[in-house]
């Protein structure tokens, strides 16, 4: 499939397909800046209106710090919970380990549908009523194996000859982790862990059977939509994007960045280190 | 050996890999500021031999003691013992310094002790002013000589290395040969160093363990083993050996006398046992000369060349001995040398024969199957 050749139909499918992905989120967005209320062309001017009241409502400020308490602790307890599942599994010689390692990372293929009633009727059974405490769990459930997988690559990659050597220096189990694993692997862990973050930040499915009596952002834009279209919703939607699409931006630099330290810079000029590098990978 | 208490002392070590046994019975005193090696064809155990002295692999069976003190249960971290592994294990985290503070650091060693110690451990590999480089600003042979400081700065009881060399180029291999050597004089620690390459491990060893399918095959200084080699394997497993069948018709004192195919010959040698032998034969023993015909002297053989390469100091043959269908190699010296094809006489050293047992049927030694698979780069990882 080398395209020796640029063919001006590959040219209008990818433009097509860039347009279909990104017209509507642009839309929200120019919408969220105009100045009348109208949802529909045509555009009769720029505003800041809808922002400000965004910012000024008591009900979406709730919203907000609940969806933040949520999120903030989804992705501190999958940091430590999913880097230790990782890391023993990685360093396991159990027989059990491809089996364990799969059914860690299998919910992934969960629908959230399932995932929401299957904990609402868990919850239900033993009597544990519905809060942000709920919420929190279904979604360590639901972000979990998303962040096991990348833990897991992250830590495969990682020579075992350094943690060997380490042990033979005289370092404990628990040193060679502090001192030798981690400070290779944590700049891909945080990045999962933002990654954790975004995901459980703007959950909505999932969230919506176990939610209670409390309200997270994506809730309350689909309780306001239900009301009536209120453009303050554009405005909302739009600053959640632009949040979510940080929180990837960082999770990939820390990535980037992680892998770029790990093989370091003078890579090509000494064949040696491509031979130690080759042998890394293989 | 000498009568002090060794420093490393195995005990019928035996070890097994599920069913496998990759090492089989293995005993074995290591000497205080010894560098002994271990050497073997791929797969004869020795890096085994070698993480079970480290303490990565617990043997099966018997015993490994560090200066008397039955270490046999100890994990790594917990043994004087530090490793150089195979390709540089250089953290990437860390600069040269921190590198090769590590151990002290774990250790809990003053900082103003950690910094003379590493400055001196640099220095003792040449390496000062290197303290704030990363590990992908070093050569191959840099890398490895900042894992040797970092194992030495620890003064381990034993160093162990795992083919440290196997990685490089070799010009930098044989400069590192003679580093090793120097930083062994110097430090007088005892080294344990593993190697699939018999000229290094003849390079660098006070005693060699030639090593093979999981056993000691005999144990010697390296003059011992090249000379006396205690087995067809390790003749031709130590240095280029030629192995040819021959009868010890009669041994008498300080002499013998061979049969090989229709030929006798007399030769110097010590209570050789009467019967079926193999004749272990250096190339640079065997003499060529041109060919006079069927009435050279009395103990020549005659041969035609099949092939020859100049080495620089000499010639290197193949030689057809046309009454034996067998071939030897011959090394010479000198600048003159026989064509391909051309008729030669063979003729040896008779002082520099080595006769090991033979079975009666057997006729050709042993193919070296083990030998080619060595000089393959790889050595086995299992475990």
């Amino acid at each position: 499939m080398s395209a020796a050749r640029r063919s001006p139909i590959t040219g209008a499918f990818t433009v097509a397909g860039l347009i279909f992905l990104w017209a509507p989120l642009l839309l929200v967005f120019l919408f969220s800046l105009h100045s009348t209320g109208s949802l529909t062309f045509p555009f009769e001017g720029f505003s800041t209106r809808w922002y400000d009241e965004v910012f000024s409502s008591e009900e979406i400020r709730s919203a907000a710090e609940n969806s933040l308490i949520v999120a903030t602790s989804t992705a501190l307890v999958t940091l430590v919970l999913g880097t230790l599942a990782a890391y023993g599994l990685t360093r396991s010689t159990s027989r059990l380990r491809a089996p364990l390692s799969l059914l860690f990372f299998l919910p992934v293929t969960l629908p959230g549908l399932f995932i929401g009633v299957a904990l609402l009727v868990s919850f239900s059974r033993v009597q544990f009523s519905l809060s942000l405490l709920t919420v929190t769990i279904a979604h360590l459930v639901y972000v979990f194996p998303f962040f096991f997988l990348v833990a897991r690559a992250a830590l495969e990659r990682l020579d075992p000859a350094l943690e060997e050597t380490a042990a033979d220096l005289g370092a404990s189990r628990a040193t060679v982790f502090r001192r030798v694993t981690l400070p290779q692997v944590w700049p891909v862990l945080v990045g999962a862990a933002c990654l954790s973050f975004a995901l459980s930040f703007d959950e909505f499915v999932i969230t919506f059977f176990v939610i209670g009596p409390d309200s997270t952002l994506p809730m309350y834009i689909w309780s306001s939509l239900r009301r009536t279209i209120d453009p303050s919703i554009n405005a909302i939607s739009s600053l959640l994007l632009a949040f979510t699409m940080l929180l990837f931006v960082v999770t990939w630099l820390l990535t980037v960045w992680s892998e770029r330290r790990r093989r370091g810079r003078g890579l090509a000029e000494d064949p040696l280190v491509l031979t130690g590098a080759r042998e890394e990978t293989a | 050996m000498s009568p002090a208490e060794p420093r490393v002392r195995l005990e019928g070590i035996s070890h097994r890999f599920g069913s496998d046994w990759a090492l089989r019975d293995i005993s074995l005193d290591i000497a205080p500021s010894e560098l002994l090696t271990l050497l073997g064809p791929s797969g004869c155990g020795k890096t085994t031999l070698l993480r079970i002295v480290a303490g990565f692999e617990r043997p099966t069976e018997g015993r490994v003691l560090i200066d008397g003190e039955d270490v046999t249960s100890l994990p790594a971290n917990r043994r004087p013992t530090n490793l150089v592994f195979q390709r540089p294990t250089l953290f990437p985290h860390l600069d040269v310094f921190a590198n090769v503070a590590f151990g002290l650091q774990v250790a809990r060693v003053g900082r103003g002790e950690q910094r003379e110690r590493v400055t001196e451990a640099l220095a003792l590999v040449r390496l000062e002013g290197f303290e704030k480089r990363r590990s992908h600003e070093l050569s191959g042979g840099q890398m490895q000589r900042v894992a040797l400081a970092r194992a030495l700065v620890n003064r381990p009881a034993v160093l162990l290395l795992d083919e440290p060399l196997s990685a490089l180029d070799l010009k930098i291999r044989l400069e590192m040969e003679v580093e090793l050597r120097r930083v062994h004089r110097e430090t007088g620690a005892t080294f344990v160093y593993v190697t699939h390459d018999q000229r290094e491990a003849m390079a660098l060893s006070d005693r060699l363990v030639v090593m093979d399918h999981g056993r000691v095959d005999q144990v010697g200084t390296p003059t011992e083993v090249y000379r006396c080699p205690a087995s067809v394997f390790a003749a031709q497993f130590v240095g280029n050996a030629n192995v040819l069948p021959v009868e010890v018709v009669e041994s008498g004192q300080g002499d013998a006398l061979l049969r090989l195919g229709g030929h006798t010959r007399r030769i110097h040698y010590q209570d050789a046992a009467t019967g079926p032998a193999w004749l272990v034969l250096r190339p640079e023993a065997v003499r060529v000369s041109g060919a006079f015909g069927a009435n050279g002297t009395s103990d020549s053989m005659p041969g035609v060349v099949r092939d020859a390469a100049y080495r620089g100091t000499g010639f290197s043959y193949r030689i057809e001995l046309s009454e034996l269908d067998a071939h030897v190699k011959a090394e010479t010296r000198g600048t003159v040398g026989h064509e391909v094809d051309q008729p030669v006489s063979v003729d040896w050293d008779s002082d520099a024969c080595w006769l090991l047992p033979r079975k009666e049927t057997e006729m050709v030694p042993p193919a070296p199957t083990a030998i080619e698979e060595a000089e393959r780069p790889k050595e086995e990882t299992k475990g």
